[in-house]
Order: C-alpha cells, then structure tokens, then sequence
C-alpha cells in the first residue's frame, strides 16, 4: 500500500470533515447544527488525523499538496498548495485534541446562551483558518489562514458584545494584529521582489538575508504572539467567554506568530541581528508579562499572563536558533494551558461568574477533580520534571545556559522562570487551599461529564505529551549534553526558590500588615504602566497630525492662504497702499514730478 | 475745436524742428482744455486745470531740452538729439505727456472730469504725437530710464486699476500699463511701439464708444447695460479682454512680440 498516497488522503479528509458542518447547513434546511454535531466533527477529524501523523512517525514521509494555482501573473506562481511535514503533521492532531476537548467543554459552558450554535460555528472557522496557517505551504496561502484567525478571534472576543469592554478588547485585538501584519506584508513584498516566490520549500537564501524582511517577520510575530511592545490584547482578550480564551489565546492563535518564525526559520538563521533580537525581545516579553502576573487578581489575567510570559520563552529559542525546540514547547504548551483555562472556566461557572482568587479559596474540597487537574496543570507549566512541561522548558534553559549568548537575556529568562514559579503558586494557593472567601449559597457540582472527561483528557496529555513526542521525534540538532550540574539543575532549583518565595508570600495575608503602595507593586498592578502610555497618546497624536495635515496644511494653507486667497490678498495691500497716494492735490503731483525729473538726472551723471 | 486738434497733431508729427513740434503740441493742449472743460461742471474745471498745468510744464522742459541741445550741437534736427542731458530732460517731458510713472497723478483725475468722447480722444489721439516724437528720438534715449520708467508703469497701472469704481478711472490706468508696455521695447524695436500704440487706440476706442453709448460711468451702471443692449454688453466683453492681453485675442499680439524681442534682447 502505497503510504504516502494514505497520508495524503487522510490529511486532505481530514480537512474535509472539518468543513463539512459549515457547507451542510447551506445545502438543505433539515442538516442544521447543533453544538454536539460541530464536536463530534472535530472528534472524528481528530481520530482521521491521528493515522497521517502515524504514517508519518512511521517512516518519515513528508509531502506536498498542490491543489490549484492562481493564474493571477503569469510570472509570479501563487499555487494553493499544502506542506505536510513534521510540524504540520503533528501539530494537526494536538490542534484538533485541544480542540474537541474544548467543543466538548463549550457545550456545558455555554449551554445557557442562545446562540450557542453561532459560537460553534465561530469556533470551528477559527479552527479550519488555524489548520490554514498550519498546512500552508507558501505564504500567501499563510497569510490568509493568518488574518482568518485575526477575524474571528475579534468576533470571539466581542461574543458579549453589549459590554464595552468586550468591544475595545475586540478592537485592541485587531489593531494590534495589524501592526504586526504590516511586517508580514513587508516581508511577502520583498520575497516576491526578489527571490520571486513565496514558497516555503524555496526560502534557503545561500547568503545573509537582509535585515529589513527578517525585522518585518519579527514585527509580525511580535503582534500575533504579544511579544512586548504590542502585548496589551492578550490580556484585554480575556473579556471573551473562557472556551474562547482556551483556543485561541493559550494554545493555537497565538502560537501562529512562533509558527511563521519557524517556518521561515531558514531566512532568519543566517542573520545574527534578527536572531539577537528575537532573543532579546524573547527575554523582555517573558519577564515582563511574569512581573505583571505576580499581582494580578482575576484568574484568568493570571493564565493570559502566564501565556504571554511562556510566547516570549518560545522567541526565546528561536533566538537560540533551535525551531524545533520551540515546536515542543508549544505543542506542550498548548495541552497545559488549554487545561488550565478550561479548569478556570469551571471554577468561574460554578462560582456564579465570579473571577477574583481573593473572593475563592477551598476549592479543593467543593471541586476535586477541577483542582486536581488544575494542580497538574500548574505542575507543567513550572516544569517539574518528568511532566509535559519539563522536556521543552527544561531543555530551553540548559540551552540558553550552555551558550554562548547573551547572558542578560538569560538573566532574564531565570528570572521570569522563578515568577511563574511565584505566580502559579499564589494562584493554586488562593484558590484551592486555605479557608474559602465565596459567598455562601453557591451550589457546585462537576457532575457533568461534559466539563470533566475533556479536563481529564487534557491533564493526560499533560502528563505524557512531552515523553511521547519526545520518544519518537530525532531532534534536527544535537541537544547539549553534558554539563555541569550546577547548570544542569538551574532550571529546577529557580522553581523551587520560586516556590518557597511564594509560599512565604501568601503566609502574609495571615499577618494583618496593611500592605502599602510600593512602586514596584504599582508597576506590575497597572501593567508596567505601558497601557496608561502608549493608547492615550499615539491615538491622539496621529489622529491630530492627520487632521493638522489634512485641514490645516492642505485645506487652509495650500488652497486658501498661498493660492488663490493669499495672491489676492497680496494685491490688495498694494492697491490699497499706492491709491493713499493718489491724494488729487495738484501740488503733491507737481512737487512729485519735479523730484522724480531731479532723480533722474542725478542718477545719469 | 477738433479741427485745431487735428491741426496740432499733424503738425507734431511731420516736424523736422523742435520748435514746430512745440508748437504743435501747444496747439493741441489749447485746444482740447475747452473741450474737456464744456460742462462747466467743478470735477471738469479741476480737471481742466491739472491737465493744463501738467501739460505746460511738459512742454517748457520739451522746449528746455531742445534749447540744451541747439546750445550744445548747434542744430534743432528732432532726430539728431545727442546731449544726454537733454536726452533725460525730453524723456521725462514725454513721460510728463503721456502719463507715465512717476509723473502719471494726473491722468486719472482728467480722465475722470471728461465727458466720454473727450475722454477718448485724450487717450488716443493726444498720446500720438509724444510716441512719434519718442520714435523718432528713440536711438539716443537712455534705456534704463525708459526701462524703469515702463515697468513701473505697467505694474502700477494694474495696482491702481484693482481698487477703482469709477469706469474711466480704470481706463486711465489701463492706458497707463499699456504706455508702459510700449516704452518698454521702444530702445530695441520701435516698430512695435507703434503696433502696440495702434491696437491700443483701436481697443480703446472701441470701449470708450460702447461706454458712450450705454451712459455707463460706474462698475454699478456698467452692471445693466445688458438689459439695454445685450450685444454690445457680450462685445464689450471681448473688447475688454482683448484690452487685458488674452491670447486668442488681438490685444494678445503686440505683448507677445515684446515679450519675444526682450527675450532677444537678454532681458525678459
């Protein structure tokens, strides 16, 4: 049997099947849709495309789907044509596991809206544009799956769109995607210009890239990914309902920023400006987001924080010229945080709404399972060893330990590894231990299956995505080996001193010390000021700058003062000084003549 | 009265000697000042009178500056005037005649007091014999003089015309830019001075008419004439703008030809 006519088949199924909710309504009245039927699609897309990613575990084959060619140029190829290599085939079933837990989540969580099904439906274009951006094999074919996902995570943020804050967090999200896209635009027009392609296949360049095309590939992700300097959407994002947060914000839309740096990966690794960039702003983003989580308040800031801080922990490796790495770290990534959004969600549901880890506590006893996994969860993204967690972040920081690199983005990054350690335990302590702070009449139950198998299947994965994909991958550069102990621990022993830190935080909530304002304190709390500064005053400026160039200078100026208005006004002056002088009196004239004739005549001699 | 007029001019402009060009020119000075003084109105009288003491003067210095050069050179030939002082002294003598900055104040004013016809004919037929004795004079005059003297009337006479009511008003100044215009080339071509000069007296004469004939004095009389005769009101029109230099019109012509001979000349 002819294998990789089985890979392709299966892949190209299942994409097919994910689409099919979305033409069958159009077909015939009676095959409408239902939350459930929209899950069991993704479920059974799932199951199909476990077998291509076998296929391809198996034996190594990769292929390449070419399905049409748009014959817009005739010098300039544009097919629409699909890459089914490592990094499709395998994050296609992760994509689709998270998924279908999440589908499987959403129908209890928003069984009580009445356009549940639209939400579906939301959910699972988002989720066909995603698998777009992942199978894409040039960058044209990228960059629609890349603004299909812009597109529907604004129409997922605002779902309640009678809040004003869902509709400015909407806006924030498109915005500052579009800055990012202006540097992905910027990079598909030089391709285009010089290397005349925009295949993926083709972007070896033999020598150094220019920096102007790599920077607008940074600039792209740097939007997409919330790196810093165009990270406030994410944590505004959280105004969406909690599913939304799981699938877009935690584990696929905003991975797509890493994935195109991965993809072009060959363009970037040549240029050392553009890998100590992506280093550096790595290391910035990271430690910025954990200092601005270690004093959140709302659980699911928290998450959206740890989110971000884990984005820039992925530039980080890309910056280590390690994509590969950067692929597990996100593959695991996407199981834990899922799972920790969905255990958040829970908990918010059955408390009535109610999001501030000071008003919950206890929950432990009310919520077993919920807190089990998220415990796990929090476990995991700390990388503790042997968990899902530990083989990607812990290879990253041995990594960056055992080169030869910057050492202040190391610093960095140690530094913002102990605040997740920090936060992560300030959450699960708030939450789950101590003496409970909800209001009393609050009934909670998880007997639903519907919010417990998808967080126990997720906390599996955990548990086993990082041993499983590390078996059977052969990594593409020989990871460090040997070191000292001292560098081989580093990672673990940040955690631990984290940890301890943390506990002997929140043991000061039971001494009765009026906590003071502190500068660093209102640093991380108002989110390093950075929301405060920058949308106030670059709105204002442009927005004035058009208007003084548009009305002022264009309007008033060109066409009235120095045009037409302004020459004749010119000439009015003029006129209306020289008929002062023409008083009429005889003797001024004559006075005036005889002094002109003298003037003359004194001039000639 | 026109026959005396008539009389004065032909006698300018076929002289040999300055004395005979002096007295045709005083000739047409007395004649015209009972014409221009007919409606015994004050605005004509004043009139009357500047226009005789500006004229007068312009005549003792015309006579002055012959009186050097027979002094100098021994002849009275209109065409062998050689002294440059007396050369300076005719030129401002003619700008006196014609109206030229800086000795135009009085134009507008006498132009102002005269009935329309008379207003015509001072415009056109007693600048004739100033421009022929510039003409004829032409080769030994100081151009810088002539050039400064030109290029303020012309822009003067456009400042002036912008803020006037009064229609003959802004024809006197309008004939001041021309005069300019046809100083202007009389050092390099004079031939085109005299172009200049007969299609202005054609366009001016026509609109002098047509203003005569509509009673229209003021910018608000000339307003209804086209309730009265709507042709001559949409020929007026053309004459105006033909007066302005509009290019698929005549008064197009003599400015282009000057522009190109000062062009030729390294000047423009």
């Amino acid at each position: 049997m002819d294998l990789s006519l089985v890979l392709n088949t299966f892949t190209l199924l299942t994409l097919t099947t994910l689409s099919t909710p979305i033409i069958f309504p159009l077909l015939s009245d009676s095959l409408k849709n239902t939350p459930s039927t929209i899950t069991n699609t993704v479920k059974a897309s799932f199951l199909i495309s476990l077998i291509p990613m076998t296929i391809h575990i198996h034996s190594g084959s990769e292929s390449l789907i070419t399905l049409w060619e748009w014959k817009f140029i005739m010098t300039f190829k544009i097919p629409i044509s699909l890459k089914l290599d490592f990094y499709s085939l395998t994050f296609l079933p992760i994509a689709l596991f998270v998924s279908w837990s999440i589908l499987q989540f959403a129908t209890w969580y928003m069984a009580s809206d009445p356009h549940a099904t639209k939400f579906f439906t939301y959910l699972l274009l988002f989720l066909i544009a995603m698998l777009t951006l992942i199978v894409a094999n040039n960058l044209f074919v990228l960059f629609i799956g890349w603004e299909g996902v812009g597109v529907m995570s604004f129409l997922l943020i605002s779902w309640w769109h009678g809040r004003a804050e869902a509709n400015t967090a909407a806006l924030q999200a498109i915005l500052y995607n579009r800055v990012g896209d202006v540097g992905l635009i910027l990079c598909l027009a030089w391709l285009a210009y010089t290397t005349n392609t925009w295949e993926i296949q083709q972007l070896n360049s033999p020598h150094q890239t220019p920096t102007l095309p790599l920077l607008g590939l940074i600039l792209a992700a740097t939007g997409k990914s919330a790196q810093f300097g165009l990270h406030p959407w994410l944590p505004a994002a959280m105004e969406g309902p909690t599913p939304v947060s799981a699938l877009l914000h935690s584990s696929t839309m905003v991975v797509a920023g890493i994935f195109l740096l991965i993809r072009t990966h060959p363009l970037l690794s040549s240029n050392q400006t553009a890998m100590t960039t992506c280093l550096c702003l790595g290391a910035l983003s990271t430690l910025f987001a954990a200092t601005c989580a270690l004093t959140q308040n709302d659980i699911k800031k928290i998450i959206a924080f740890s989110t971000s801080s884990q984005l820039g922990l992925m530039m980080v490796t890309i910056g280590l010229n390690l994509p590969q790495l950067a692929f597990l770290h996100i593959s695991t990534h996407a199981f834990f945080k899922a799972m920790l959004f969905l255990c958040s969600g829970s908990i918010i549901h059955n408390l009535n709404g109610e999001q501030d880890i000071r008003k919950m506590g206890g929950l432990q006893k009310m919520l077993p399972t919920t807190t089990s996994c998220l415990t796990i969860g929090n476990l995991a993204l700390m990388g503790t060893p042997f968990l899902a967690g530990f083989y990607s972040k812990d290879q990253i920081i041995e990594c960056l330990n055992t080169s030869y690199l910057n050492s202040w983005a190391l610093i960095l990054t140690l530094l913002a590894t102990s605040f997740t350690a920090v936060y992560t335990i300030r959450m699960t302590v708030l939450v789950q231990t101590g003496f409970t702070r909800i209001p009393p009449l609050t009934p909670m139950n998880e007997n639903n299956p519907a919010i417990t198998s998808p967080i126990t299947r997720l906390a599996l994965g955990s548990i086993m995505a990082g041993l499983l994909i590390t078996s059977y991958i052969t990594p593409t550069k020989t990871p460090p080996m040997t070191m000292p102990l001292s560098i081989k621990i580093t990672a673990l022993v940040i955690t631990i001193l984290g940890i301890i830190i943390a506990l002997e935080l929140s043991k000061l909530t039971q001494t009765l010390i009026l906590t003071k304002q502190t500068p660093l304190y209102n640093f991380s709390t108002s989110l390093g000021y950075f929301n405060l500064l920058t949308h106030r005053l670059t709105t204002k400026t442009l927005l004035t700058g058009g208007q003084n160039i548009a009305s002022h200078l264009v309007d008033l100026s060109w066409y009235k003062l120095l045009g037409p208005e302004g020459l004749a006004n010119l000439q009015l002056t003029t006129t209306k000084t020289i008929t002062t002088l023409h008083s009429g009196l005889i003797k001024a004239y004559l006075s005036s003549f005889a002094l002109s004739l003298l003037i003359i005549l004194m001039s000639a001699h | 009265f026109t026959a005396s007029l008539l009389l004065g001019t032909t006698l300018t402009i076929s002289s040999n000697h300055w004395i005979v060009a002096w007295a045709g020119l005083e000739i047409n000075t007395l004649a015209i000042l009972p014409m221009i003084s007919k409606s015994h109105h004050p605005r004509a009288i004043e009139a009357a009178t500047k226009y005789f003491l500006t004229q007068a003067t312009a005549s003792a210095l015309l006579l002055f500056s012959s009186m050097i050069n027979a002094w100098q050179t021994g002849q009275w030939d209109i065409t062998q005037l050689t002294n440059p002082t007396s050369c300076l002294i005719l030129t401002s003598a003619i700008a006196m005649k014609l109206g030229l900055v800086p000795f135009h104040f009085w134009f507008p004013e006498v132009l102002q007091g005269t009935p329309l016809t008379t207003g015509l004919l001072l415009s056109t037929l007693m600048k004739f014999p100033p421009i022929t004795l510039l003409y004829m004079t032409s080769p030994s005059l100081n151009p810088t003089v002539l050039t400064s003297m030109a290029i303020l009337s012309t822009a003067l006479g456009g400042w002036m015309g912008l803020n006037q009511t009064q229609i003959r008003k802004i024809l006197a100044f309008s004939s001041i830019s021309h005069l300019g215009w046809m100083t202007i080339i009389i050092s390099y071509n004079p031939k085109l001075t005299l172009l200049n000069f007969y299609l202005y007296a054609l366009m001016t004469t026509a609109t002098f008419l047509t203003l005569h004939s509509t009673k229209a004095s003021k910018l608000s009389t000339l307003m209804t004439t086209w309730t009265k005769a709507p042709t001559l009101n949409a020929a007026l029109l053309l004459t105006l703008l033909s007066l302005a230099g509009l290019p698929p019109l005549t008064g197009f012509l003599p400015k282009w030809l000057i522009i190109q001979e000062l062009t030729k000349q390294d000047m423009a």
